[in-house]
C-alpha cells in the first residue's frame, strides 16, 4: 500500500525527467563517423532533390575520395538564410555550409563563425574564376565559390524568329517586345516578362551605368525604370501586380509560350534542361547577352557567385575543406558543368563541357552569352546591404505596381537610405 | 479530482490537539505535494519553452546581440532606435488598422453565422462544418487562392465588380489603400467558422425559458437578440474578443504569404517586423525591444477588457 502511495508521488516525476532526457538524447546522437568507418562531412544544403549540382559534386567526391562519407542536410530555399543562422546560433556542427549568397557570407563571415579558407584561396588559379573577389574581406576567405550565375535574355527561338538579338540596346529590346506581343484575352502573348525582383530593373542598371546600389542618391534608376513601365503600358510585358499578386513564375511565361523574351539568371538553363528531360516542356530556347544601356558591343551584367563555407565548429573540419577546395575546383566545375550548371571556375574545356550537354542551345550566340565582359555583383556587401535592400525593394514594388511615379519612388529611396540607415 | 485539502472542522482542545495538528500539517503538504506533482510536467514545458524565453527576451532588449557573439549591454539603446525608427511607427500603425477591421468584423460575422445556423434546419449540420472549413485549411492555400481572387486584372472579384458597372475596381494586393482590407477580408473569412463554433457553444447555454418569457412578454426577435441572446452570451463574447485581440495583435503568417508587407510597406505589421529584425537581420536586441512592445500593447488592452468585463458583470 505505502509502495503504491509513494509510486503515485513519483511516477509523474519520473515521466517528466523521462520525457527530458529523451529530447535531449535525441540531438546528442550525431555521429561523427559512418557505418562502413569513414569520415562522415555534412553539409547543409537547400532543395536536395530539385538542384541537382548537390547531387553531382557529392557523388563526383565521393567517387574519389572514398574514405569520406559526404551527407546533405536538406533544408527548404525559401527558408535558407534564417535556417541557417538559426543553427549557427545554437551551436551547431555541420561542417560544411553553403552560402546562398554573398551578404549573408560576409555575415557569417563576420561573426566569426567561419573557418578562413585563405590558405587554400592562396593556391587557386585566380584569374580562371569568377566571382572569388566577391569574397575577399580584407585579404580574408572564409568561402570559395563553386558556381557563378550571372543574368543573360532567354528568349523563346520560335516566336523571336530571325531577329538579331546579339548586341540589343534596351531601346532595341523594348521595340522588340512590342513587335513580339500578339493576341488578347487568353491568348495574348507577351514580348517579354519582367520578373517582380527589384534587381530586374536595379542591379541592371547600377551595373551597366555604374551607379553606386549603397550610395543613396539612385537617379541612376530612372532610365531603367522608365523603360520597364513603359513597357507595361504597352501591355507588352505582364502587368508587376498582377505577377505579384498571383505569384507567377518566371518559368511558366517562358515555357508556356507567353512570353517571347525573358531576362533572368543563368541557373534557368539547368532548369530548363531538366524540365525538358523530364518532359514537361518542349520550348525551342536559346540564350543572349543581356540588353545594354550603352551601344559599345561590350557584354555587361550582374550576377552573384555561390560558395561553399567551413563552419567553425566542424566535426571533421580538414575533410570538410577537402570538399569545399575540391568543389571549386576545375574537378567541381566539371561536375557540374556536365548538368549544364555554370561553374565559378572557367576554361574552355569546362566551357566545351557545359555546352555538350544534352539539350543545350549550342549556337554561336548562346556560347558568346556565356563569356560575358563584366559580371558585376548583384547587390555590394556592407554592414548596410540588408537594410538597403529592403528599402529599395519596397520602394521597387511602389513605382513598379503604379502607386508611385519613378521621381517620386527615387526620392523616397534617397530619403528613406539616408535616414533610416545608420 | 481536487489536489486542495478537504475544510477542516475545528476540533475541540485537548491533549491530542498538538498531534492532531502535526498530523493535518503533514495531510496538507502531503497534498500540495501531489497537487504540484500533476502540474510539474505540464510546468516544466511551459517554463522551459515559454517562461524562461519570456524573461529572456526582456533582457535581450537591453543588449545588442546578434545570437552569435556575446551580448554586449546596449542600455535604453534598442528603445531609443525604436523610437525613432520609421518602420517601427508604419507597423504599429498597420497592425492597428489590422486589428480596428479585423476584432470587430470577425466579431460580427461569427456571432451573426452562429445565430443564423443555431436554428434547428435541414442541413445545418453540413453548412456549419462548410463554414468551419476555412480555419482547418492551410494557410498558404488560402493566402494563395485569396491572392489570386483578388487579382486586380484577371480575378474573378474584380471581373464581378466590372460587371456590375464599376469601371476602376480596387488594385486589392497590389494597391497601397487596398492592400490592408484584402487582408482583412481574407482573415475574416478564414476566422469567421472558428470563433461562430465557440458562439454556437455559447448560445446552448442561454436558457429557453427566458426565450419563452420574452416572447410571452410580446419581444420580437430583434429584441429577443438584443435583450436575451447577446446578455446571455456574455462570457463568450468576452473569451472570443480577447482571442480575437490577441490574435489581431500577433498576426504574421497570413501577411508574411500573402503580401509580405508589401506594396512598399504598407502591410508591414509588428510581428513581421520583430521576425526580419531578428531572425533575417540577425539584431536580436532589437527584435527583443519591439516584441517587448507588442507584449506591452497586448497587456494593455486585455487588461482594460478584462477590467470592462468585471465592471459589465457588477
Amino acid at each position: 500500500m505505502k509502495l503504491t502511495k509513494n509510486l503515485a508521488r513519483i511516477a509523474p516525476l519520473i515521466v517528466a525527467a523521462t520525457l527530458t532526457t529523451t529530447a535531449c538524447d535525441a540531438s546528442g546522437t550525431d555521429s561523427t563517423s559512418s557505418s562502413q568507418g569513414g569520415t562522415v562531412v555534412k553539409i547543409a544544403l537547400w532543395n536536395y532533390k530539385t538542384t541537382p549540382e548537390f547531387k553531382a559534386l557529392i557523388e563526383g567526391f565521393e567517387a574519389e575520395n572514398p574514405g569520406i562519407d559526404v551527407q546533405p542536410v536538406d533544408i527548404l530555399a525559401d527558408n535558407y538564410p534564417e535556417k541557417v543562422t538559426t543553427m549557427l546560433a545554437g551551436g551547431d556542427t555541420t561542417d560544411v555550409l553553403t552560402m546562398k549568397n554573398v551578404t549573408d557570407y560576409a555575415r557569417y563571415a563576420t561573426r566569426d563563425q567561419l573557418l578562413p579558407l585563405t590558405d587554400e584561396a592562396a593556391g587557386l588559379d585566380k584569374a580562371s574564376y569568377s566571382g572569388l573577389d566577391d569574397y575577399d574581406l580584407d585579404g580574408k576567405y572564409y568561402a570559395l565559390p563553386y558556381r557563378s550565375d550571372f543574368w543573360v535574355l532567354f528568349y523563346n527561338k520560335d516566336m523571336v524568329g530571325k531577329e538579331d538579338l546579339s548586341e540589343l540596346t534596351w531601346d532595341d529590346y523594348a521595340k522588340l517586345a512590342k513587335k513580339f506581343t500578339k493576341g488578347s484575352g487568353s491568348d495574348k502573348v507577351y514580348g517579354t516578362y519582367l520578373h517582380t525582383w527589384r534587381s530586374v530593373v536595379q542591379a541592371i542598371s547600377s551595373a551597366q551605368t555604374g551607379g553606386d546600389q549603397l550610395g543613396g542618391d539612385y537617379a541612376f534608376f530612372k532610365d531603367q525604370y522608365e523603360m520597364a513601365l513603359g513597357l507595361q503600358k504597352a501591355k507588352a510585358t505582364l502587368p508587376f501586380a498582377t505577377a505579384s499578386s498571383n505569384q507567377i513564375t518566371y518559368d511558366s511565361q517562358l515555357t508556356t509560350g507567353k512570353a517571347a523574351m525573358v531576362p533572368m539568371g543563368s541557373w534557368w538553363a539547368a532548369a530548363l534542361l531538366a524540365e525538358k528531360a523530364q518532359g514537361k516542356n518542349d520550348i525551342n530556347w536559346g540564350m543572349a547577352p543581356m540588353p545594354q544601356a550603352q551601344n559599345d558591343g561590350k557584354n555587361v551584367t550582374f550576377g552573384s557567385p555561390t560558395a561553399f563555407a567551413v563552419n567553425k565548429k566542424a566535426r571533421n573540419a580538414d575533410a570538410a575543406k577537402k570538399f569545399v577546395t575540391w568543389a571549386s575546383g576545375p574537378k567541381g566545375a566539371a561536375a557540374v558543368a556536365k548538368i549544364g550548371v555554370t561553374p565559378a571556375y572557367t576554361s574552355d574545356k569546362i566551357l566545351d563541357t557545359f555546352f555538350s550537354v544534352d539539350g543545350m542551345p549550342a549556337d554561336a550566340l548562346s556560347r558568346r552569352t556565356m563569356q560575358p565582359t563584366t559580371v558585376q555583383l548583384e547587390m555590394p556587401v556592407s554592414d548596410k546591404t540588408s537594410d538597403i535592400d529592403q528599402i529599395l525593394k519596397e520602394e521597387h514594388e511602389m513605382i513598379m505596381s503604379g502607386e508611385k511615379s519613378v521621381d517620386e519612388g527615387v526620392k523616397e529611396m534617397d530619403k528613406r537610405v539616408k535616414d533610416e540607415v545608420q | 479530482m481536487s489536489a486542495v485539502a478537504p475544510p477542516v472542522t475545528e476540533q475541540p482542545s485537548g491533549g491530542a490537539s498538538a498531534a492532531h495538528q502535526a498530523a493535518q500539517k503533514r495531510r496538507r503538504r502531503r497534498n500540495l505535494l501531489v497537487g504540484w506533482s500533476f502540474i510539474l510536467p505540464n510546468f516544466v514545458g511551459f517554463a522551459a519553452l515559454t517562461l524562461v524565453p519570456v524573461i529572456g527576451a526582456l533582457a535581450i532588449s537591453f543588449t545588442d546581440w546578434d545570437s552569435y557573439s556575446t551580448p554586449k549591454w546596449a542600455g535604453l539603446d534598442n528603445f531609443q532606435r525604436l523610437w525613432n525608427d520609421s518602420n517601427f511607427w508604419a507597423a504599429l500603425q498597420n497592425t492597428l488598422y489590422y486589428a480596428a477591421g479585423h476584432i470587430p468584423l470577425t466579431l460580427v460575422v461569427s456571432l451573426g453565422l452562429a445565430v443564423l445556423l443555431n436554428q434547428k434546419l435541414r442541413g445545418v449540420h453540413v453548412l456549419r462544418t462548410a463554414f468551419f472549413f476555412p480555419y482547418i485549411t492551410s494557410l498558404v492555400a488560402v493566402a494563395v487562392v485569396w491572392n489570386m481572387l483578388l487579382s486586380p486584372e484577371s480575378g474573378p472579384v474584380n471581373q464581378f465588380l466590372t460587371f456590375l458597372g464599376i469601371d476602376d475596381p480596387p488594385g486589392w494586393t497590389s494597391s497601397q489603400d487596398w492592400a490592408m482590407p484584402a487582408l482583412i477580408i481574407t482573415s475574416v473569412w478564414r476566422d469567421m467558422g472558428y470563433y461562430m463554433v465557440l458562439f454556437l457553444a455559447g448560445l446552448q447555454t442561454v436558457p429557453a425559458e427566458l426565450y419563452e418569457a420574452a416572447r410571452m412578454d410580446g419581444a420580437g426577435a430583434w429584441q429577443r437578440f438584443w435583450h436575451v441572446t447577446l446578455p446571455g452570451l456574455r462570457p463568450t463574447t468576452f473569451f472570443v474578443t480577447v482571442m480575437i485581440t490577441v490574435s489581431s495583435f500577433k498576426v504574421f503568417d497570413l501577411v508574411q504569404v500573402m503580401t509580405e508587407g508589401g506594396p512598399g510597406r504598407s502591410t508591414l505589421v509588428l510581428s513581421q517586423l520583430i521576425f526580419r529584425e531578428g531572425i533575417t537581420q540577425g539584431r536580436f536586441g532589437y527584435a527583443s525591444a519591439v516584441s517587448l512592445m507588442l507584449f506591452l500593447i497586448c497587456l494593455v488592452i486585455t487588461v482594460i477588457q478584462f477590467r470592462m468585463q468585471r465592471r459589465s458583470e457588477r
